[in-house]
């Protein structure tokens, strides 16, 4: 499938980040943020079908809301 | 063949049982109308036929065809526009083989490679006169679905995931997800008490190796 090249402008503290998760991911910039817009897209999806999602603890059980934007 | 525009197509062999050579047949990153179509006009009737055949054998319904309520049309509608699915077909003698519907969203599960990304296969299928046993015929092609296996290993090295893949298993896939060497994690009592199966790097590397040979 075709491509398309953007420049992305982020602060360092952005930068930090992404380089950081890079690191734990072990996956490169554009792969991380490629995944980013896929997750970003779905929980879009499920919030605008009357979604709300959830964090749970796999021990207690627990499930805190996360605010979404 | 109906290929739709900026599709990618690679080219595979599959085994035609009754001469027993290789034949050629298609990659697509896709399932095109034309699949849908094939699937509609080609198998369903044969997976009726099938069933008929089943019932008048006095066949108990639990070990019919467990995939035979899929409805790919829906299941492709559903997906279009995501991002995180990716769906492939296979297309041999200008007819679909089987289907793959893939997510790029989920997790691994097993220890050791727990919580980073994989591809989970969400639906996998061959055409039915591709299964071999259930009416005791023998399958037309092989090698479709080992073909698909060896496409979401690909994905998921492409996209960073270095070969994991995951899936749940129908029962009567069971042997086969054992046989390409995923590790079968048991039954999952949130998934429909399907068993669930995960492939580490390593055992992606030695079944695309093993494809090979």
């Amino acid at each position: 499938m075709a491509k398309k090249t953007m420049t992305l402008n982020l602060t360092d503290a952005e930068m930090r980040v992404l380089e950081m998760l890079c690191e734990q991911k072990q996956m490169s910039k554009t792969l991380l943020l490629r995944q980013a817009l896929r997750l970003y897209q779905r929980v879009e999806e499920r919030l605008e079908a009357g979604g709300k999602l959830f964090i749970e603890d796999e021990s207690t059980k627990e499930k805190s809301e996360i605010m979404m934007l | 063949m109906s290929r739709d525009e900026g599709m990618e197509v690679s080219s595979v062999f599959l085994l035609d049982n009754q001469s027993g050579s290789m034949v050629d047949a298609e990659l697509w990153d896709a399932i095109t109308e034309k699949n849908l179509a094939d699937w509609e006009a080609d198998w369903i009737p044969q997976v009726f036929d099938m069933m008929k055949a089943l019932k008048q054998k006095g066949v108990e319904r639990s070990l019919w065809p467990q995939s035979r309520h899929w409805h790919w049309s829906d299941k492709v509608r559903a997906v279009e526009e995501r991002l995180s699915n990716q769906c492939f077909s296979i297309v041999c003698d200008d007819v679909t083989q089987a289907m793959m519907i893939t997510d790029l969203t989920r997790r691994a599960q097993l220890e050791g490679q727990k919580n980073n990304h994989l591809v989970y296969i969400d639906f996998l299928e061959t055409a039915p006169w591709n299964r071999a046993g259930l009416i005791g015929q023998p399958s037309k092609y092989s090698g479709a679905g080992s073909i698909l296996i060896r496409a979401a290993i690909e994905l998921s090295k492409l996209e960073g995931f270095c070969g994991r893949i995951g899936l749940h298993s129908l029962p009567q896939s069971n042997d086969f997800y054992a046989k390409a060497g995923m590790i079968d994690l048991g039954v999952d009592v949130n998934y429909q008490n399907l068993r669930y199966f995960e492939m580490t790097p390593e055992q992606a590397d030695e079944f695309v190796i093993k494809g090979e040979s």
